[in-house]
């Protein structure tokens, strides 16, 4: 028999709300969005409301007609609107004396692209909701189309492989620095191998979004869209992490520090090989990738020493 | 009821007349994004909230399609808002202020006329209005200073009435209007506070609230889409009489009314119309009646209330009549006439076959003159006695 | 004057959970189903943690998947510390 631990995961212990989702609600198999959005809401509460954008979790945070998949009160805007109609309908409970707890839930498409404007002018006005990037590095929803955070070498349907071209040719926008450099009081990393880490990001948003915006990126692997196995999605997370090609930081009003270090972090091809739309790249384009890996976390640990002097 | 304040007469600009109504209005949330000609409203705005005159959440936007997403969902969490635009703005929130309409959301915002893109202008022009006249909005256009302050409160009563719960457009035109300063008649708070009670003794409209498990935004699948459209075309169509309703009980109130849906200016006898709408309605006011003293029957409708299309009301008053010339302060795109004389053709089958003219002019600050009103008269009258016209006349454009 | 059927008591867009509780039959899409050797569990609940429809119920000392709504993605097996999951294709069970 085997040695059983008397208590479960202390993670259980964020949870201060039963799943507000129904049961059966349409993402995809192995969808990282899905743990996402009932874990936040788990751990958040019922009394959030949650502003959505066309995209991969339309579908289940809209209703159809008068149903609805889920208890939260919502708020749909189109991908220009988010940021925007948060500011809206938190700025009008402030106006008479509540500071309610709106969530803005959206991928990257919205967030880095047609949405960025509005999440820029929210970040600067200090205005107090949480915003929730889910980074799946692309347009998936309607059918794995690259986006500014869409990294160099990727395979999507607009950046296909052929003879003429090899997938997309510019490296990612970093946004998680671009809203970091707004300095808004909160701005973290984060995503789905480290969920107590996670946890302690919401209960910290949800306490920093009083004096202004905090937002969140969550990495989320697209099984569908990125060509992994349905049951590798945290795999594919965790590999994200200790190849330091996604670090987990906070950074409060532009002092950045790490919430998690890798001690030896591993070669990023530990990483491309598990994702099928890298696999057409070659040991130079992969080499462009790791110097970008490298770069990208040299600057981060400057300004977390920055950030530890100050 | 009647006004109990005595209030104040000041001398101000048409967009500081918009900025004095909203205040009085007492709105939630208020949106400021600069763009000329209606800079100047959020300029007051900023200036009323700092001297404390204002109590609002004020936001500074960084760019219209935030602004109008902002009141739009400040309006359905349960608040007043208020915002202002033109032309281009109008054209960037374009996403938004169909959101606003089809949820729904009782927005009150000026937008002050000005030229659409496509021929880069900082002037008037009436093309913006066109731009979004199938958008959902109820939208109204006004003539002078005292009628931007009165039809912004009277605004706030249509859009949030519960029958109605729909976005509201006052439109001015820009430069004419926006920068020109005339005696306004400002009505103290507490009477515009009391114009509005009767919102506050009607059903409280649907409201975004957290905890409650109420979506605002859910897919619209076949037949419930179609109800959903269905509701809102129906309420647009109570907005008529209702609008009308409002500006009796408005001049009741403030000694001010301007005829509801259209005001019609010695109409009771008259042969020809002229028809228009905005500022060259002053002016073509005095034309008719220099052509009366000359002994022509002619009288003017001027057309308040543009979304929903007063109907009724001008089949009523045009029928019967030898001829009716329409001026249009800006252009029906592959139709090659004047926007409102083609929405007015739509009404042949009830007024009949009369002569219908269009005449457009006024683009881009051209003036509409005296002399150009009176030209447009005297064309109608000729098309009334049966001679050949020409059904659109480029005014300026034309020897 | 028409008689109109009504869909919704609302003038706009508004969906109400307590009116209609939407729900997907996601059982029906999977192809393999996770089975929970009681013996190896060691009741830590990184499977109900990581399963991304958190259908996992907890059983006291084990959990097993709701069917009604596991999709068989596998995550479960695959993150399971003592490998007390496997995947078993839908074909094996006679329901």
């Amino acid at each position: 028999m085997a040695e059983r631990k008397k208590r479960l995961s202390k993670v259980f212990n964020y949870f201060c709300a039963e799943d507000p989702f129904a049961g059966g609600v349409a993402f995809c198999s192995g969808c990282p969005l899905e743990l996402t959005l009932r874990f936040t809401a788990k751990v958040l509460g019922r009394d959030i409301v949650i502003v959505g954008t066309p995209s991969c979790s339309a579908p289940v945070l809209y209703g159809q007609n008068i149903g609805s998949w889920h208890k939260l009160a919502y708020y749909s805007c189109l991908m220009t609107g988010v940021a925007s109609s948060a500011t809206g309908i938190t700025r009008y409970y402030r106006k008479i004396g509540k500071d309610i707890t709106v969530v803005c839930f959206t991928g990257d498409g919205c967030a880095a692209d047609v949405g960025f404007q509005p999440l820029s002018g929210a970040a600067e006005r200090d205005e107090h909701f949480i915003y929730i990037c889910y980074d799946n590095e692309g347009y998936m929803n309607t059918g794995i189309q690259r986006s500014s955070t869409t990294p160099f070498g990727s395979s999507t349907t607009t950046t296909p492989v052929g003879v003429a071209r090899r997938g997309k040719e510019t490296m990612a926008k970093n946004l998680p620095l671009i809203m970091a450099m707004h300095k808004p009081p909160y701005v973290a990393t984060a995503t789905l191998s480290h969920l107590e880490d996670f946890a302690k990001k919401l209960l910290k948003a949800k306490e920093k979004k009083n004096e202004g915006l905090a937002y969140i990126h969550v990495f989320s692997p697209c099984p569908t869209g990125w060509g992994v196995a349905t049951d590798m999605t945290i795999e594919v997370c965790r590999m994200a992490v200790r190849t330091n090609f996604f670090p987990l930081w906070e950074a409060e009003r532009g002092r950045f520090r790490l919430t998690h270090t890798v001690a030896q972090p591993r070669p990023i091809t530990e990483y491309t090989k598990l994702i099928r739309k890298y696999r057409h790249l070659t040991p130079e384009e992969l080499d462009r990738l790791q110097r970008e890996v490298n770069e990208n976390y040299a600057l981060l640990r400057h300004l977390t020493q920055l950030g530890e002097q100050a | 009821m009647k006004a109990k304040g005595k209030g104040e007469v000041k001398v101000i600009t048409g967009n500081a007349a918009a900025a004095y109504g909203a205040m009085l209005c007492r709105p939630d949330v208020v949106a400021s994004y600069p763009i000329t000609p209606q800079t100047e409203v959020v300029e007051q705005l900023s200036r009323f909230h700092a001297d404390g005159l204002l109590d609002a959440e004020m936001v500074e936007v960084e760019g219209e399609n935030s602004a109008m997403n902002i009141v739009a969902a400040a309006a359905i969490a349960g608040g007043r808002v208020f915002t202002a635009t033109s032309s281009w703005g109008l054209a960037f929130m374009y996403d938004a202020v169909l959101q606003a309409s089809g949820f729904r959301a009782p927005v009150v915002m000026v937008n002050v006329n000005r030229e659409m893109p496509g021929i880069l202008a900082v002037s008037s022009g009436q093309q913006d209005m066109i731009c979004t006249r199938d958008s959902g909005w109820i939208q109204i256009v006004v003539e002078n200073c005292q009628e931007i302050l009165d039809s912004v409160i009277m605004a706030y009563r249509l859009a949030e009435d519960f029958e109605i719960q729909l976005p509201v457009m006052v439109n001015y035109d820009g430069f004419y209007l926006s920068y020109l300063a005339e005696a306004v008649h400002i009505p103290d708070r507490e009477d515009v506070d009391a114009f509005l009670a009767p919102l506050k003794e009607q059903p409280e409209r649907t409201k975004l609230v957290p905890g409650e498990p109420l979506g605002c935004g859910t897919h619209g699948i076949l037949e419930g889409f179609m109800e959903l459209r269905y509701k809102h075309c129906a309420a647009m169509e109570r907005a008529k009489k209702k609008f009308d309703e409002i500006d009796q009980q408005f001049g009741e109130f403030f000694g001010r009314s301007y005829g509801g849906q259209i005001e019609e200016y010695r109409m009771e006898d008259a042969e020809i119309v002229l028809l228009t709408s905005g500022s060259a309605c002053g002016t073509a006011k005095a034309v008719v009646d220099r052509k009366r003293e000359e002994g022509l029957k002619v009288g003017l409708v001027k057309l308040r209330m543009f979304r929903p299309f007063p109907r009724e009301k001008l089949t009523q008053v045009l029928r019967g009549r030898r001829a009716i010339g329409v001026i249009d302060r800006s252009v029906c795109f592959g139709w090659n006439c004047g926007p409102i004389y083609m929405e007015l053709r739509a009404l042949t089958p009830e007024i009949g076959p009369v002569p219908l003219l269009s005449f457009i002019d006024g683009l881009a600050n051209m003036d509409i003159t005296v002399p150009h009103i009176e030209r447009v008269i005297d064309t109608t009258w000729a098309a009334a006695r049966g001679e050949p016209y020409q059904e659109v006349t480029w005014i300026p454009l034309e020897e | 004057m028409v008689k109109l059927k009504i869909y919704t008591k609302y003038e706009a867009g508004w969906s109400n959970a307590d009116e209609s509780f939407l729900c997907l039959d996601t059982g029906s899409w999977r192809t393999q189903r996770p089975v929970v050797d009681k013996e190896k569990c060691i009741y830590c609940g990184l499977c109900a943690l990581y399963c991304p429809t958190q259908c996992m119920l907890d059983k006291g000392d084990h959990f097993v998947p709701n069917l009604d709504f596991c999709k068989g993605c596998g995550i479960c097996a695959q993150e399971c510390p003592r490998k007390a999951i496997s995947m078993v294709a839908e074909g094996e069970f006679q329901e």
